[in-house]
């Protein structure tokens, strides 16, 4: 190894110090445009070193609360990547950049921190510091948006709360914080563990509770359609395609490695989230008008068919759903930066996008693409992702009805992105409709990697793979 | 090992993408010189086959290795049928493009890529990729009848897909339990066939009903045939040459695999060639009803598909030779009925058999080439309707006894009623309608086209037939 993997995990800390630093130097002055390049290149700067990480297969422990391994230099690139598209959407997007990039990278630190969490206090404070932040990036956004703003500070201070308590409940069985498996007998004295652990097992339930806000799985979701909608599309971008990931990073480290022995307590509950999640997303996104309302429901579908591979909780389930992670992060991106450009054109329902496959060629095909991808049609990346998540049920013989679930409901959601694309190609305006440079940047990466990584999934399927075998320590 | 599958589907595929980069002058131009390419590739293998005497071919690309998939591509006599086939309908679609001449930019690309999904699900070798090209060449059709359609485009466009999808998830859910069930853990088709009988019978036979019903869908049969006349109906001429011509052949290639790949099916084979049965006579019925030509030309496809599944499920190699001809035969001849009955509505702004009439005296060609087409449909001889039917017959006898040739009652009644429409309408000399538009010699071309390659195999089946051992 060219540099040593400690000198790595520290000179990512050190990055992600700068990251706060930098917005901070930029406010005064209000250089936009110094502190959108700075922020830039440190992203880009920790996605290459946690490439680096990745490919070398680094496992080092830095300061007790921190592990980078492959699993977590996996989440620090694909979250830095994403952040990137995130970034280049809102500088776009905003007059004085510097506030929004503020609260942006107090929110990326605490993505990071998740992703590198090694102690139970970490995940919890990571978490806190991703949502707060973006509650105020909201709220700052505009005196309409408060209300969006104000719910997702309170729904988010609920999980933190479900969170915490889950955490003192697992205490006193191991009288530490970090993130290794949990011993079945408590060691405090005044607990008696009796056959059923009921402890551990409301444990897990806060946790799943507490992640089912923060990944918005049903019935905790219903936070998420207001606040979709009431958010500005870059924040909705980020809400939807990194916040919601980094809550399923921490609820893969806190289930499979905290829990790992109480696959049979958890999984159940998973399973049941999941088939939930898919049912009313789905169905609920079939009468939806505003287009950022149906991807609100469509993206609480998806994340029903992550829980999938989840609830599976083999290395193959884990893979499967970190493949499908990636999918709904690029699609969600591209899909919201789309819909983000045409808000600012005053084109919010399903009948604004008339004709838009005449007015602008690019944003209509890319939408499309996006939408079949996200309806898993082949050969796209959302369909490498589902047929992972579902074959991963079947593996298993015994969920089997998992996996006819998860189809059913990828039959009924092709019903309203078919409206949707409809939607596009009628109509016969012709009147153009320009895109502004980076919102193009951004769909084109995101709909480029949509359609290579799923023409040819080697590369994705076998780093996720390597990631969840890392993860569960195989 | 050759690579000529392998360069079929990379001239579609790259031809597609330059119609779409490139601009409308082009795109026929491109779209012709790709799927002539094609086309030229397919003579170039059955002419080198018949001097070999012997056709098989096999070609492997990498793919997803993690899962031991690999793009395998082969063609047996069988799937070499159909490949002609597509080869033969998408240039001959091509050729004859849309008398409308709108959007031939869209068309010719989607035509394209549809020749592309189409051509690598015949020759796949593989569930995994069967899958896939069977879900690109449903979208191509989606966007061809969405964007290019007529008047009620979208809604018989998103019915279409609905049905579709609802096809490709159960077809997605067998081909994963296929995997997961049998011990080899392969997409393989050869491998599968070779293992299938180790599968235990409960799961076979939910696999098979799976699979079944998917195709069943595509093909379409009796029940689940509701899509096919709307989407016929709404779809430009191009759109319904393909949908008809080829795509509903996806399904029955499809149940030409599943009755070779579990031995179950031969328990099965009587209920199904009953339903198919039955699906081929009430469309019969069905189709006297209808008034519009279109649509009439719609629900012969069910008849004929319903037929071919009778061959299917005689399993033996009369029928199945006999259905692939069929399949082969259909997809032209259906394809020529569509291009002439998208003109006639092009030259008398009407498809209404009430309404237009001496379509013979004042546009010769469409008329004629309709009645041409009308003979191959009811299986005259000299076309290649004729060998396919004497065939599927001879196969259906040889399975079910003389219970095999019910479904000529139905072949029968759509025959005795398009000779009624030929003679209400295309022959009728009172009073014939005044043509408001022309059509070019494109699509004069497009008939010579269609019409030559469905008498030329009709004369000369043993182009085709030298392979199989019957």
């Amino acid at each position: 190894m060219l540099i040593g993997p400690f000198y790595v995990a520290h000179a990512i800390i050190a990055l992600m110090l700068a990251l706060i630093v930098v917005p901070l130097a930029a406010i005064p002055r209000r250089q936009s445009h110094a502190a959108f390049l700075a922020s830039s290149a440190l992203l880009a700067l920790i996605f290459l070193l946690s490439a680096y990480a990745f490919l070398s297969g680094v496992d080092v422990t830095v300061f007790i609360i921190f592990h980078l391994y492959q699993f977590s230099a996996f989440f620090l690139g694909l979250f830095a990547f994403a952040l990137l598209l995130v970034n280049a959407l809102s500088y776009e997007h905003y007059q004085d950049f510097t506030r929004f990039s503020m609260f942006l990278s107090f929110a990326i630190v605490g993505m990071f921190v998740v992703a590198m969490a090694n102690s139970l206090i970490t995940i919890l404070l990571g978490l806190e510091l991703m949502t707060l932040p973006t509650a105020f990036m909201i709220m700052t956004s505009g005196k309409y948006h408060i209300e969006a703003a104000v719910k997702l500070f309170i729904l988010s201070a609920i999980a933190i709360g479900a969170l915490s308590f889950a955490i003192a409940l697992v205490f006193p069985y191991d009288l530490q914080l970090a993130l290794s498996p949990v011993s079945s007998s408590a060691l405090f004295t005044g607990i008696t563990p009796n056959a059923g652990n009921y402890l551990l097992i409301l444990s897990i339930i806060l946790v799943a509770a507490a992640m089912g806000f923060e990944v918005a799985a049903f019935p905790f979701n219903l936070w998420v359609p207001d606040v979709y909608q009431g958010a500005p599309g870059n924040v909705t971008a980020l809400l939807a395609g990194i916040n919601k990931k980094v809550a399923f990073v921490a609820l893969m480290e806190i289930f499979f490695v905290l829990f790992v022995q109480f696959q049979p307590i958890f999984s159940p509950v998973l399973i049941l989230l999941s088939i939930a999640t898919m049912f009313y997303g789905n169905i609920v996104a079939l009468v939806q008008t505003n287009v950022k309302r149906l991807l609100a429901y469509s993206s609480i579908s998806q994340a029903g068919y992550i829980l999938i591979g989840l609830a599976v909780a083999t290395q193959f389930g884990i893979e499967a759903s970190i493949v499908q992670i990636v999918a709904h992060l690029f699609m969600i991106i591209g899909a919201f930066a789309i819909v983000l450009w045409l808000e600012s054109k005053n084109l919010r329902t399903l009948d604004d996008y008339n004709s838009l496959g005449y007015r602008n060629r690019f944003a209509a095909a890319s939408l499309a693409i996006l939408m079949l991808s996200m309806a898993g049609v082949p050969p796209l990346l959302g369909f490498i992702g589902k047929f992972l998540v579902f074959s991963s049920a079947i593996d298993t013989r015994a969920l089997l009805y998992l996996a006819v679930f998860g189809i059913v409901n990828s039959f009924i959601s092709i019903y309203y992105y078919a409206k949707v694309i409809d939607h596009m190609y009628s109509g016969r305006s012709k009147e153009l409709l320009p895109m502004g440079r980076y919102t193009y940047a951004v769909v084109a990466v995101a709909l480029a990697a949509t359609i290579l990584l799923g023409v040819y999934p080697n590369f994705l399927i076998s780093a996720a793979s390597a990631a969840s075998k890392a993860l569960l320590a195989l | 090992m050759t690579i000529l599958i392998g360069l079929m589907l990379l001239f579609s595929a790259l031809a597609s993408i330059l119609i779409l980069a490139l601009d409308q002058e082009l795109s026929k131009r491109i779209a012709l010189a790709g799927s002539g390419i094609v086309l030229a590739i397919t003579i170039w293998i059955l002419v080198t086959s018949l001097l070999q005497g012997s056709l098989s071919m096999g070609e492997q690309y990498p793919y997803i290795s993690a899962f031991d998939i690999s793009l395998q591509l082969q063609l047996t006599p069988i799937s070499f049928i159909l490949v002609l086939m597509t080869a033969i309908v998408a240039f001959g679609a091509v050729m004859a493009g849309n008398p409308e001449r709108v959007r031939e930019k869209a068309a010719n690309a989607l035509i394209l890529l549809f020749e592309f999904s189409a051509i690598g699900l015949f020759a796949s070798a593989n569930l995994f990729i069967f899958f896939i090209f069977w879900d690109i060449g449903v979208i191509a059709l989606f966007f061809m009848i969405n964007i290019l359609g007529s008047a009620n485009r979208r809604y018989a466009s998103i019915k279409f897909i609905i049905y579709e999808i609802f096809a490709s998830s159960l077809l997605l859910l067998g081909i994963m339990m296929i995997y997961f069930y049998t011990p080899v853990h392969s997409f393989d088709i050869g491998a599968i066939t070779s293992a299938a009988s180790t599968i235990p019978q409960a799961t076979q036979q939910m696999i098979f009903i799976l699979m079944f019903i998917a195709f069943m869908v595509n093909m379409p049969l009796f029940p689940l045939h509701f899509w096919l006349p709307d989407a016929h109906t709404e779809a430009s001429t191009q759109g319904s040459m393909l949908l008809s011509g080829v795509l509903t052949k996806f399904g029955a290639y499809g149940m030409l695999l599943i009755f070779t790949m579990f031995p179950i099916a031969s328990s099965l084979a009587i209920p199904i060639a009953l339903l198919a049965g039955f699906s081929t006579i009430y469309s019969a019925f069905v189709t006297m009803m209808q008034h519009d030509i279109k649509r009439v030309i719609a629900y012969t496809t069910i008849i004929d598909m319903g037929i071919i599944l009778v061959a299917i499920a005689a399993m033996n190699s009369f029928g199945t030779y006999g259905a692939a001809y069929a399949m082969f035969a259909h997809g032209i001849t259906i394809a020529l009925l569509f291009l002439t009955v998208g003109c006639m509505h092009h030259i008398f702004g009407s498809r209404d058999m009430r309404v237009v009439k001496g379509v013979v005296s004042r546009a010769a060609s469409t008329g004629y080439s309709f009645i041409m087409g009308v003979f191959g449909v009811t299986g005259v001889p000299l076309t290649a309707g004729f060998v396919a039917d004497v065939l599927i017959f001879i196969g259906a006898i040889q399975a079910f006894g003389l219970a095999g040739a019910l479904p000529l009652i139905g072949l029968l009644m759509i025959g005795a009623f398009m000779y009624l429409v030929i003679n209400r309408s295309f022959m009728m000399t009172k009073e014939p309608s005044q043509p408001v538009e022309y059509i070019g010699i494109e699509q004069q071309l497009g008939y010579a086209f269609l019409m030559g390659s469905m008498l030329l195999f009709g004369i000369f089946p043993f182009l085709l037939l030298g392979f199989a051992n019957l």
